[in-house]
């Protein structure tokens, strides 16, 4: 799981100090993995260089708000993100929805902030939200390395495609070649585990509707039997 | 809600961060279905209203993404098996997009002439450098 290293957290710092040679080496470490981020969708190299560039003056003006706990690489692919969604959007690939104000699409630092909402409510619930989120990270990051420490990869694989895809239950069921009630179990001890992270830190139950919903429960019935 | 895809795939199209072939594939419908615009901005009110997802969480902190040095050695074939199992099925069936950049990175960087990858980061750093010294002010 990439994190923020040591190494990271020095080049930033020396990038805040104003150094040359230290915005040269954060270029040259990540422009490759951004360029073919962007360009997966583009598929332009021209138009995704113009993205990346973006996405480095991007980094340097947001960077007052940089967070040097988050990775480095996980902000960098954020930025490029969002200045790939402005770019498909000015050229009609991608449509404008009929957004809410506010801060959807992630917690974005270095987004403006929206007009009409005093500041201090948006950074109030900003921050409830972040201590919500990182909670909930740090119980799914642990129950995957104990998982992938004891060789459980199926449920790894199982818990991915149902949670990060969406997948049924039938159809993980299918993919892994196991049964639709092996994946039941397995989800059902994934959720408990969360459930009990959320109780134990004291966290609203109401804001992680997947952990609560009725196919929690159901999952739980099927295990049970 | 739309049948065809499931709330996960919308978050993640939401986030920029499904596979380029399925972000497509949500953009063709989208200039059909108004139903889906719906939905999609029914997503982002709650996002806005502070519902979390799991598989944003998953997905934004990359809690299964394996690192860039093993990626290099899945490519060298020098992973041990289940591990390069597993980065396959990370990268190909769940589609990781920040996984594929890497990878396709890392085969680039033995690909691409010195000379091109070089006149590439000497116009990056000329067209950012002035914020740069704006912070030395």
């Amino acid at each position: 799981m990439p994190s923020s290293s040591q190494a990271d957290k020095l080049l930033v710092q020396r990038v805040r100090s104003g150094e040359d040679e230290a915005w040269n080496e954060l270029i040259a470490r990540f422009e490759g993995r951004l360029l073919a981020f962007v360009e997966s969708r583009t598929r332009q190299r021209a138009r995704a260089e113009d993205v990346v560039q973006e996405t480095f003056i991007g980094f340097l003006t947001s960077l007052p708000n940089y967070d040097p706990r988050r990775s480095l690489e996980g902000y960098l692919f954020s930025i490029a993100a969002h200045k790939l969604t402005d770019q498909l959007r000015r050229e009609g690939r991608r449509p404008t929805l009929p957004l809410s104000p506010g801060t959807s699409s992630g917690a974005s630092s270095w987004e403006p902030r929206a007009p009409d909402r005093p500041a201090s409510s948006i950074l109030r619930s900003g921050e409830r939200r972040h201590l919500e989120e990182n909670a909930l990270a740090a119980a799914i990051g642990e129950q995957i390395v104990q998982w992938q420490r004891r060789g459980d990869w199926e449920k790894v694989r199982a818990a991915e495609l149902l949670f990060v895809r969406g997948w049924a239950n039938k159809d993980v069921a299918a993919r892994l070649g196991i049964s639709e009630q092996t994946v039941a179990n397995h989800k059902f001890e994934f959720i408990a585990k969360l459930r009990s992270a959320v109780r134990k830190q004291g966290l609203p139950e109401a804001v992680f509707p997947e952990l609560y919903a009725d196919s929690a429960e159901a999952g739980r019935e099927e295990g049970d039997r | 809600m739309n049948y065809r895809f499931a709330q996960a795939e919308l978050e993640a199209y939401l986030d920029e961060a499904l596979p380029a072939e399925d972000m497509a594939r949500i953009e063709k419908a989208l200039r059909d279905d108004p139903k889906l615009a719906a939905q999609l901005a029914a997503l982002n009110a709650r996002r806005d209203a502070g519902l979390h997802s799991l598989g944003a969480i998953w997905r934004r902190h990359r809690l299964s993404c394996p690192s860039r040095e093993q990626l290099g050695s899945y490519l060298l074939g020098t992973l041990p098996r289940e591990t390069a199992d597993y980065v396959e099925f990370h990268v190909q069936m769940v589609g990781c997009r920040f996984c594929r950049a890497n990878l396709a990175d890392l085969e680039a960087q033995q690909a691409e002439a010195d000379e091109v990858v070089q006149s590439r980061r000497r116009k990056y750093f000329q067209s950012s450098a002035g914020y740069l010294r704006r912070r030395r002010r």
